[in-house]
């Protein structure tokens, strides 16, 4: 019992120390806010890509990073080689670990270097490719983000997050991407990350889903599901477009 | 994009107009020329962001409307001898079958790209060649037009008298020639093979072997190369429909409108046509082809990663 009393405003101490921890703790739950506009893309007959745009606030003095992507998974892809005097398909390579899609957004530029731990360097860690010669690994990585950003999946955007000061010692951030023509109708995620002094300090996840809906998805089960149904009328259609259209210029023009 | 349309199959959206432009351009030489124009659209299809196995199976599909509506115009024309046409057709399904068993045995040594690119620039450089030197001749000639050339002495005799010389000899009323009916039955066979390792309808290579080696009538050979281009295609794009679900119904839609349109076109112009300007022109298309694609092998590509049969 002496103990105890005898080491009172030591416990005091801790506890009003915990007490503060805690409060900062559930500030800090907060300070990060995050919000993607559509949540749901929906995939129409005319859809060609589409515009998403983040919104959300940090604490005053942070800087910010924003991800989006994919799941990640495995693809299979030719490797081109010289034989002979002809370039062409020499084998298989198999890239595991790289998402569908990610695109980085910073809302400053110097965020996203070669040294930076987000972007294109935090992704070359995660990948592995199988099928090519050990010591081109470095180049075939490269290579196959080149390939991503060629179809428009893979984008590194610095300074495409714009922060303005919305008071109460925060900062608003927002930013847009593009999602392009080719994503693939799935689950995907948007991380936006305060950063202070280059290190991530926080950081807020939120979902973004794609989904085909209407013909397109009509079409797509009809084609999967009911395949030989399917085969069939494209054929029927073709024939009968073909006849028509012959009937129509029956005797329409001199010959 | 304006007027962009979203192609479930292919997983893109493209311009409707880019299509329907394409499936006209190709569908005009298709009526003109009597080919199915898959060796032309399907790596034009490729360069609109299209997969390529997508592509190729949407292709047939399209290239059933524009054969139908070219074999319908045929038809009115008295230009398809069916008899010729089945008999092309029997032995092309029969090569059919045996080219994808070695396209099997071929991937299976990893070696399928290499020949499948080598045989396109190989038989688009030969044919196109012949055709393109040949029709040249005959045009600064002056031969009659229409019937397959008689000269070069020696070899053809040669041929034809092995030609006269094999059993079940048929007489071919429509073409106006006088056949073993092994001749068609092996070269449909050939044609086949041919076809299948290159993944095309195999009208490029058909009409020639009518014109040359079945010495038909340039305006018979146009129509029946159709009629057995509409059934082969019809296989194909079932087939690729149930094993692979690669046809685009929307993509092939948008194609066959364009491309009925243009052959009906290209039917009518090739009346007015001789059939040594046909030739000449098919040749160029031929040679221009093949010379893209020789470029395509002999120059570094950009980037040492593609993705495998399609995206």
């Amino acid at each position: 019992m002496r103990y105890r009393l005898r080491n009172r405003p030591t416990i005091v101490c801790c506890l009003t120390f915990l007490m503060i921890l805690g409060l900062a703790g559930s500030v800090w739950a907060d300070s990060v806010i995050l919000q993607v506009v559509p949540p749901v893309v929906e995939i129409s007959a005319f859809y060609h890509g589409r515009e998403v745009t983040i919104t959300g606030s940090l604490p005053a003095g942070y800087q910010a990073v924003a991800e989006v992507m994919g799941p990640v998974g495995q693809e299979h892809l030719m490797r081109k080689g010289r034989r002979g005097p002809l370039w062409m398909n020499v084998g298989e390579v198999t890239v595991s670990g790289a998402p569908s899609l990610y695109m980085v957004l910073s809302s400053a530029a110097d965020l996203l270097t070669e040294a930076s731990p987000w972007g294109f360097q935090s992704l070359k860690k995660n990948i592995t490719l199988t099928g090519v010669p050990e010591n081109e690994m470095g180049k075939f990585l490269g290579q196959f983000l080149e390939l991503k950003k060629s179809e428009e999946l893979y984008a590194v955007l610095p300074g495409g997050l714009k922060l303005t000061p919305a008071g109460n010692d925060r900062l608003e951030v927002t930013g847009t991407f593009r999602l392009p023509a080719n994503v693939k109708p799935e689950k995907y995620k948007v991380c936006l990350t305060a950063i202070r002094d280059g290190q991530a300090v926080e950081q807020q996840c939120v979902p973004l889903a794609v989904q085909m809906i209407g013909f397109p998805a009509l079409l797509m089960s009809l084609a999967y599901e009911h395949a030989l149904l399917y085969g069939i009328l494209a054929v029927v259609i073709a024939i009968f477009t073909g006849f028509i259209m012959g009937y129509l210029f029956k005797g329409g023009g001199g010959h | 994009m304006f007027l962009s349309l979203y192609l479930p199959i292919s997983g893109n959206a493209i311009n409707i107009l880019l299509l329907f432009g394409l499936g006209g351009a190709v569908g005009f030489l298709s009526g003109l020329f009597g080919v199915g124009g898959g060796f032309l659209m399907t790596p034009l299809l490729i360069m609109a962001g299209i997969p390529s196995t997508v592509a190729a199976a949407s292709d047939s599909n399209q290239i059933v409307a524009a054969s139908t509506s070219g074999t319908f115009a045929h038809y009115r024309l008295g230009n398809v001898d069916f008899k010729m046409g089945l008999l092309l057709l029997i032995g092309g399904v029969v090569g059919g079958t045996l080219g994808v068993q070695l396209i099997k045995i071929l991937r299976a040594t990893g070696s399928a790209d290499f020949v499948i690119k080598v045989t396109y620039v190989i038989m688009l450089g030969v044919i196109g060649s012949y055709m393109f030197i040949e029709s040249l001749q005959s045009l600064r000639k002056k031969v009659p037009v229409d019937r397959p050339v008689e000269e070069a002495p020696s070899k053809p005799s040669v041929y034809a008298r092995l030609v006269q010389a094999l059993p079940w000899q048929m007489r071919f009323e429509k073409s106006g020639v006088t056949l073993s009916a092994l001749m068609p039955l092996v070269l449909g066979t050939f044609v086949g093979v041919l076809a299948a390792i290159m993944g095309v309808g195999g009208g490029f290579i058909m009409v020639p072997v009518m014109v040359y080696m079945l010495r038909m009538p340039m305006h018979v050979v146009v129509g029946t190369s159709l009629f057995q281009i509409l059934f082969t295609c019809i296989n194909v794009t079932i087939m690729q429909a149930v094993t692979n679900h690669t046809v685009d119904l929307v993509l092939a839609i948008i194609l066959l409108l364009g491309s009925t349109l243009g052959a009906q076109f290209g039917a009518r112009i090739s009346r007015h046509l001789k059939g040594d300007q046909l030739k000449i022109l098919l040749a160029s298309i031929v040679l221009i082809v093949m010379v893209q694609m020789l470029v395509g092998l002999v120059w570094p590509p950009h980037l040492l990663l593609g993705f495998k049969g399609g995206h």
